[in-house]
């Protein structure tokens, strides 16, 4: 009988790799910490990892609070991100079908159009946006925030690769069964692209429910805000609430890492998708 | 030959929406914004306001102390961040793809802060940074430091912490991207260095590198655009202590446009901005052709 090696190289690695992981998540573990804490002792030294009377109202007020509880900022950021990512999602994949699996006149000079567009910064077409949006009767609107979404050139060129995997034969067969091309698309192949849905579906959720400058400039109403300016709202706030402060960043986080961990097959290849470009 | 005209009717019903909004919310407002850069114009003052000034805000832009350090304290933020984010991202992927435990939970720890709302990282970090924070406190009590940092308004260093978090946030990203480029190397091409008696650090400048440059150009050329645009994570930090020293391009445009409704001067520094992110895609593109392997 032969011992097995043990394998000294790789639990070092392991070691080592994970004090760093465990550094770079320390300044989370800091916010979740202070979030629990009074307001006196936030900046107290040495730092109490673990408070000694933990304070978990200061979440209760962040919830709850009368001017920005984080409830109605939270529903807010949910709508944007829903109709967002349902407009983004079927217009790119319409945009996607066609392009990979219709023929027509000007397709080539179409997408090049659309892919240079890549280079087109958002913040540059801003103050005609805001312009546009202003003269609509959009402004303190949360539209204003969710149409720019529905065109991503990204997402339509990621759902283009898939549609180009996915078997012409389907076309034929439903053509000589005498559908028409939207049911083609809706009921052949929009069910068989469901992972690149997914995996674009995510990052869209990423940004949308990140995204800070448009709120910032279109929201006015309190009621309106989304979840970044409900976080911003207790920066604002003069009152050395740091403790409050933490509290509202960790609302923002927490549920999203929790999300991230039971979704995490879906969130690494929908960013290992959109990074296979060539 | 009617199915060929039905099909060219289709295919353009499909874009439709797409276009419509690529027209209305790109297209006509980048060319809107290039025609309002040469105006003067105070969006208070209604439509009437609107006056035709040619270069005159080019000219101004050119001499403007605030834009200039704007456009070197961005260019200072990419160059300082993007290698270092895609040199660490590419030593973390190589590592977490070898004989490693835990895989999975420590590409979650690395890939955490790159989904975290960046408005609630800014938060913390700026608490982190502040001169009674943990920071300095750590400096302070552990190193002996007795002149501490003033994180945010001594202009020598207040570029650090919002590095420290572009940084930060940006890693896990990367890493995610190399690994799966990573898994698409052939382990016959590692096996046959390996009879060639390489080394694990070899293996890795000679083989790894030039096989993975695809995927670098990639993280390349989106970090780059990406960094470029820096704004939420100063406008946060640095809430009421912008200088000149940490201010970004778009800060600019933000504060010249909806602060003061300079919208003419603004729309010539956003112009700007659509020029140097155009001349670093091309540029790419170009240079790509040099040392990407594909």
């Amino acid at each position: 009988m032969k011992l097995k090696k043990i394998p000294y190289k790789t639990i070092i690695k392991t070691v080592i790799l994970g004090i760093f992981a465990f550094l770079f998540l320390l300044p989370l573990f800091w916010m979740l910490s202070a979030s629990l804490k009074t307001p006196v002792n936030v900046l107290d030294y040495p730092i109490e990892w673990i408070p000694k009377d933990i304070q978990w109202k200061n979440y209760a007020r962040i919830w709850t609070n009368e001017q920005m509880p984080f409830t109605r900022v939270y529903m807010n950021s949910l709508f944007v991100a829903f109709f967002s990512l349902l407009g983004q999602l079927a217009f790119a994949s319409m945009a996607a079908f066609a392009f990979a699996k219709l023929d027509f006149k000007g397709k080539n000079i179409v997408f090049m159009a659309l892919l240079a567009s890549m280079m087109i910064p958002t913040e540059s077409t801003i103050i005609p946006c805001f312009m546009l949006f202003k003269t609509l009767g959009l402004y303190n609107h949360l539209s204003a925030i969710i149409l720019p979404t529905w065109f991503n050139v990204s997402t339509i060129f990621m759902l283009r690769q898939f549609y180009y995997g996915l078997p012409n034969d389907l076309m034929e067969a439903a053509k000589i069964d005498g559908a028409g091309f939207f049911r083609i698309w809706g009921q052949v192949y929009l069910p068989l692209t469901k992972p690149a849905l997914v995996s674009a579906g995510i990052l869209g959720f990423i940004s949308t429910w990140n995204a800070y400058l448009p709120p910032l400039i279109y929201l006015v109403d309190k009621k309106k805000y989304t979840i970044s300016l409900g976080i911003r709202f207790w920066l604002v706030d003069d009152a050395r609430e740091y403790n409050m402060m933490m509290a509202a960043a960790a609302s923002a986080i927490v549920p999203m890492i929790i999300l991230v961990i039971a979704c995490q097959k879906y969130f690494v290849e929908g960013i290992a998708m959109a990074g296979m470009k060539e | 030959m009617k199915s060929r005209i039905k099909e060219n009717i289709a295919a353009y019903c499909f874009l439709l929406p797409t276009i419509i909004i690529f027209l209305s919310l790109v297209l006509i407002p980048l060319l809107s914004s290039f025609v309002l850069s040469f105006t003067k114009w105070n969006f208070i003052s209604g439509l009437k306001g609107i006056k035709f000034v040619g270069f005159d805000n080019f000219v101004k832009l050119s001499k403007d102390a605030y834009f200039i350090s704007a456009i070197k304290n961005t260019l200072i933020y990419t160059i300082t961040t993007v290698p270092i984010i895609i040199a660490v991202a590419l030593g973390l992927a190589y590592i977490l793809n070898g004989k490693i435990y835990f895989k999975k939970t420590m590409r979650l720890a690395f890939f955490i802060p790159y989904v975290c709302s960046a408005v609630a990282v800014s938060v913390v970090f700026k608490m982190l940074f502040r001169e009674d924070g943990p920071i300095n406190m750590v400096l302070q009590n552990v190193f002996q430091v007795e002149n501490l940092p003033r994180w945010f308004s001594d202009g020598s260093i207040n570029k650090i912490p919002i590095i420290l978090f572009v940084i930060w946030t940006s890693i896990g990203y990367g890493l995610i991207i190399y690994m799966a480029a990573l898994q698409n190397i052939s382990s016959s091409i590692y096996e046959a260095a390996d009879i060639d008696g390489a080394t694990g650090w070899k293996k890795f400048i000679k083989i790894t590198v030039p096989l993975i440059s695809p995927t670098t150009f990639y993280l390349l050329v989106v970090r780059l655009i990406a960094v470029f645009k820096i704004f939420t994570s100063i406008n946060v930090m640095t809430y009421s202590q912008i200088t000149k020293y940490n201010t970004s391009v778009v800060s600019r445009i933000v504060e010249e446009a909806f602060t003061h409704y300079n919208f003419g001067y603004a729309s010539a520094e956003s112009f700007i901005l659509f020029i140097i992110i155009m001349i670093i895609t091309i540029f790419n593109f170009i240079g790509q052709k040099k040392w990407v392997h594909y």
